[in-house]
């Protein structure tokens, strides 16, 4: 198979058994080394046992994407080893800390068949030597780990330092617990070749996840109230909104179900402040009343639906992308909104900030998808981009002080009114649920109720003409072309740059919709005219977009490569692919 | 935000709450009363229609939203209490006032009514009790006497009702008051004690519905209410005493202001990190700057 150009680090153990920690610090040290890095995380909904990840790829390119295959396996807990050794590459390595670990007949033939190479530390112990506590035996793994990558100490000491800034007692235990292991004789392993070289410029880069980056777009977009019911995998975005509001002085509440949420957040867009909500599918469905409320009242709303696989309870802290469906058909009756669906790290922190934009110019929900693989996975980004400019497109100076109760919902070309807020002016008016006329007064007249829904739908028309084209990621010109939203685009951007590289003649490219509905096709429809061959990929079962797309254009996708087993695609899955499709 | 530029916002006036939309409730119906009296109340307290957010629930009284004036929002069945405390928060400046039914605010959102009362968001609710679902046409509600014939319950309702103060009060609400709907002048009292209050207010208007509710017609209550403020040294800061006074809802029924916590501290004094902030949610829209957040991140 293609090689990969990257290094794999897995960080293994038991749910709470600070796998997650221990491998942030591992992400962050490895940057400061000078590689470009992604971290991702799977584990399961619980609070102690079972067994977890965070796996770190690093590269000396930009990475956005994790490989299926593991460099280095650094286990915490028996668990972990036997449920991730079968993940090793040929000639892999194991770093454990298990006593009298036994391996079962199969993967004595593994190890055999893969040449992998099995190290033990009684990390335990040399923690205690090293002056430290026992709970400081990952320390002491990681220390081992840095020697087999033959990587300077220095940045790992530093990021240690500074995640235990706010515990200076335990600082120099733990620093000489990495020496500790950094210094053993790893005599059944092997120096791991990485073949690249680090550049100083990533060092200085930064390292946040998905939700991290949305909740910054939000508070450069000028949100001052944030609403929440936690829930995985959008509960971190009120933690992370929480631990900065002294910064911020934003107003950020947990609030006691998902449909107050909604209504706090209406009530507060509808007052004029910008108000965030985020949520997943369950919490999603509770708010379904309400995106038809803000439909109908034309209040702006906008929330963010982090997908995990379904349907119920489904796969808590598992990806998917498979809410599609929902955000384009939550909410009774007909009416106008907009879905825009976070791709990578500079989507997360853009996106959200024309949502609101767009929410406030077109007076309608808008509906932003993320999934747990952009939520919780760690980019790594150098700068961020340009904040948007706020726009809010209220009435003001002269216009508002003509403004007569019937402008609030006058019917005009391009279906949208002058909006006014409570205070702004004397002339009031009635926000209605109820259908109704001008002044929000309401209405049961068949001519009245037809202008006024006709006034609302067609802010659709306008809404798609200003909305972006889907983007074409790689080259104009390919034998193949891949159509897809979501965190797919990160896999498939990585295996392009690869593919092409290593075969110009046969490449391939993306067609990546960011901005899903209202749906822009004329991009699509020119591919169609030229017969180019498509392949629809989703982390779904159905091809939801694949179905959007279908009834707007007319075409069958008859090629589908279609993920739903709560992974993301992995880089090598994606290549093989392509070697079968193509011929290699 | 932009303020409006009201030349004389201390005149007000009823006429100013006047809308030219005709009331479509029955004859005799407890909600014109109501309406009449928070008109009053308001241009008593001098806040004009265009300083305040009336917020409806779904309901007759609902469909009475667009027959007063004032900025108003009428939205979905049990949610205008968690919408009243959203645009509350956001702009203080703003009075805000939401009103519900029976069914509303006791069955389906009843939860929005605890996560208020323990928030003690700036809002003033009034409760339309009249004791069945009028705009569905007669059916039982949560507060519907038991064992009583209904729309849907041939044979009377098999469930035991709610006791709407039994229940706040459990709560320890800021501020919880009771009234009549034939009773103008009470109501009146009522609901400018309850604009003054700071943080949330509960008020429950006993309402007559002259087209479902035989049971209590405007007549029963009228010979049962007994004002609290007749009871000699009554005092409205023991909530043991507002428990005991409220419970009686069949011989003599406890009217006027029953608890008002003289300690109430609002939501929004309550929020750490904005005790200092001099503006409202509403004026800070704006750019921020995130780098210094992103650089943490380094």
């Amino acid at each position: 198979m293609l090689d990969i150009k990257r290094q794999v680090i897995k960080i293994a153990g038991e749910s709470g058994q600070g796998v997650n920690s221990i491998g942030e610090i591992v992400a962050k040290a490895i940057k400061k080394s000078g590689f470009h890095t992604f971290g991702y995380r799977e584990y399961p909904s619980l609070i102690k046992g079972g067994h977890a990840f965070h796996q770190i790829d690093f590269a000396d390119h930009p990475i956005n994407s994790s490989s299926r295959a593991t460099d280095v396996l650094v286990c915490f807990s028996r668990v972990s080893f036997h449920a991730y050794l079968p993940t090793l590459r040929s000639s892999g390595q194991v770093i454990h800390m298990l006593p009298q670990l036994e391996l079962t007949d199969t993967e004595r033939q593994l190890v055999r068949e893969k040449k992998i190479k099995i190290g033990y530390l009684a990390a335990g112990d040399l923690a205690q030597e090293a002056g430290g506590k026992t709970i400081m035996a990952n320390v002491v793994m990681i220390g081992a780990l840095w020697k087999l990558m033959a990587l300077k100490l220095e940045p790992l000491i530093e990021v240690v330092r500074s995640e235990f800034a706010a515990k200076p007692n335990v600082i120099e235990p733990n620093i000489n617990c990495l020496k500790k292991g950094h210094g053993l004789k790893l005599k059944d392993l092997e120096t791991l070749k990485i073949t690249f070289k680090p550049q100083a410029s990533c060092q200085h880069d930064a390292l946040l996840t998905g939700n991290h980056l949305i909740a910054l777009g939000a508070m450069a977009s000028g949100i001052r109230a944030y609403f929440a019911y936690p829930m995985t995998p959008s509960s971190s975005i009120l933690s992370y909104m929480a631990d900065t509001y002294h910064e911020t002085g934003m107003l950020v509440k947990q609030i006691d179900d998902e449909i107050s949420v909604a209504q706090m957040a209406i009530g507060a867009m509808f007052m004029g402040t910008r108000a965030l909500v985020a949520t997943s599918g369950g919490g999603f469905d509770l708010m379904t009343e309400s995106v038809s409320l803000a439909g109908m009242t034309e209040t702006p709303f906008v929330c963010i639906l982090g997908q995990r696989p379904g349907p119920a309870t489904g796969l808590p802290t598992w990806t998917s992308a498979s809410d599609l469906n929902l955000a384009l058909y939550a909410g009774h009756g007909e009416f106008p909104r907009c879905v825009i669906a976070v791709s990578n790290s500079k989507s997360a922190y853009t996106v959200i900030q024309n949502a609101f934009n767009l929410a406030e110019k077109y007076q309608i929900p808008v509906i932003v998808l993320s999934e747990k693989q952009i939520a919780e996975s760690l980019f790594q980004v150098k700068e961020l981009e340009d904040n948007v400019t706020i726009e809010r497109h209220l009435a003001e100076g002269k216009k508002l002080t003509t403004l007569e109760s019937g402008d609030r919902y006058k019917n005009t070309k391009s279906g949208i009114s002058p909006r006014w807020l409570p205070g702004a002016n004397e002339a009031t008016f009635v926000a209605n649920s109820d259908e109704h006329a001008a002044d929000g007064s309401v209405t049961e007249d068949s001519e009245a109720a037809l202008t006024m829904y006709s006034k609302r739908l067609r802010k659709l028309e306008f809404l798609r003409d200003e909305l972006p084209d889907p983007v074409l990621v790689g080259p104009q010109k390919s034998v193949l072309t891949f159509v897809s939203w979501g965190s797919t685009r990160n896999t498939i951007s990585d295996v392009i740059d690869l593919w092409n590289k290593a075969h110009p003649k046969k490449s391939v490219n993306l067609l990546h919709y960011e901005y899903i509905y209202p749906p822009k096709t004329s991009k699509l429809l020119d591919l169609i005219a030229a017969a180019q061959p498509l392949v629809l990929l989703e982390n779904n079962a159905f091809g939801q977009l694949g179905a959007l797309l279908t009834a707007h254009t007319r075409y069958q996708f008859s090629d589908k490569l279609l993920k739903f087993d709560g992974r993301p695609f992995f880089v090598e899955e994606l290549i093989e692919y392509l070697e079968a499709k193509l011929k290699y | 935000m932009q303020d409006c530029n009201c030349n004389n916002p201390l005149h007000v006036h009823f006429k100013d709450y006047f809308s030219e939309n005709i009331n479509t409730w029955c004859t005799n119906c407890g909600n014109y009363g109501i309406q009449a009296a928070i008109k009053r109340a308001l241009v008593a307290e001098k806040i004009k229609p265009c300083r305040t957010l009336l917020c409806f629930d779904i309901g007759c009284h609902g469909n009475g939203a667009d027959k007063i004036d004032g900025f108003r929002f009428h939205g979905l069945h049990g949610r205008v209490i968690p919408f009243a405390s959203g645009a509350a928060v956001s702009n203080r400046k703003i009075k805000v006032i939401a009103f519900g039914g029976d069914g509303g605010s006791l069955g389906e959102g009843v939860n929005h009514l605890v996560s208020a009362i323990r928030s003690n968001y700036e809002v003033l609710f009034i409760l339309h009790n009249n004791l069945n679902y009028g705009l569905t046409v007669g059916q039982a509600s949560p507060t519907t006497k038991a064992g009583v014939k209904m729309n849907a319950s041939p044979d009377g309702i098999s469930s035991d009702p709610i006791h709407p103060m039994r229940f706040v009060l459990s709560l320890h609400p800021a501020f919880a008051a009771r009234t009549f709907s034939g009773d103008i002048h009470h109501m009146t009292k009522t609901f400018q004690t309850g604009l003054r209050h700071k943080g949330f207010g509960f008020i429950e208007v006993l309402q007559s519905c002259p087209t479902f509710n035989h049971m209590t017609p405007h007549e029963w209550y009228q010979k049962r209410v007994k004002d609290v403020n007749k009871i000699k040294n009554y005092d409205p800061k023991n909530i043991g005493k507002a428990m005991q006074i409220a419970e009686d809802l069949e011989t003599q029924i406890a009217i006027g202001v029953l608890y008002q916590n003289p300690d109430s501290v609002p939501f929004m004094e309550r929020q750490a990190n904005r005790l200092k902030a001099k503006t409202e949610l509403t004026d800070e829209v704006r750019q921020f700057s995130t780098e210094k957040l992103f650089d943490a991140f380094r």
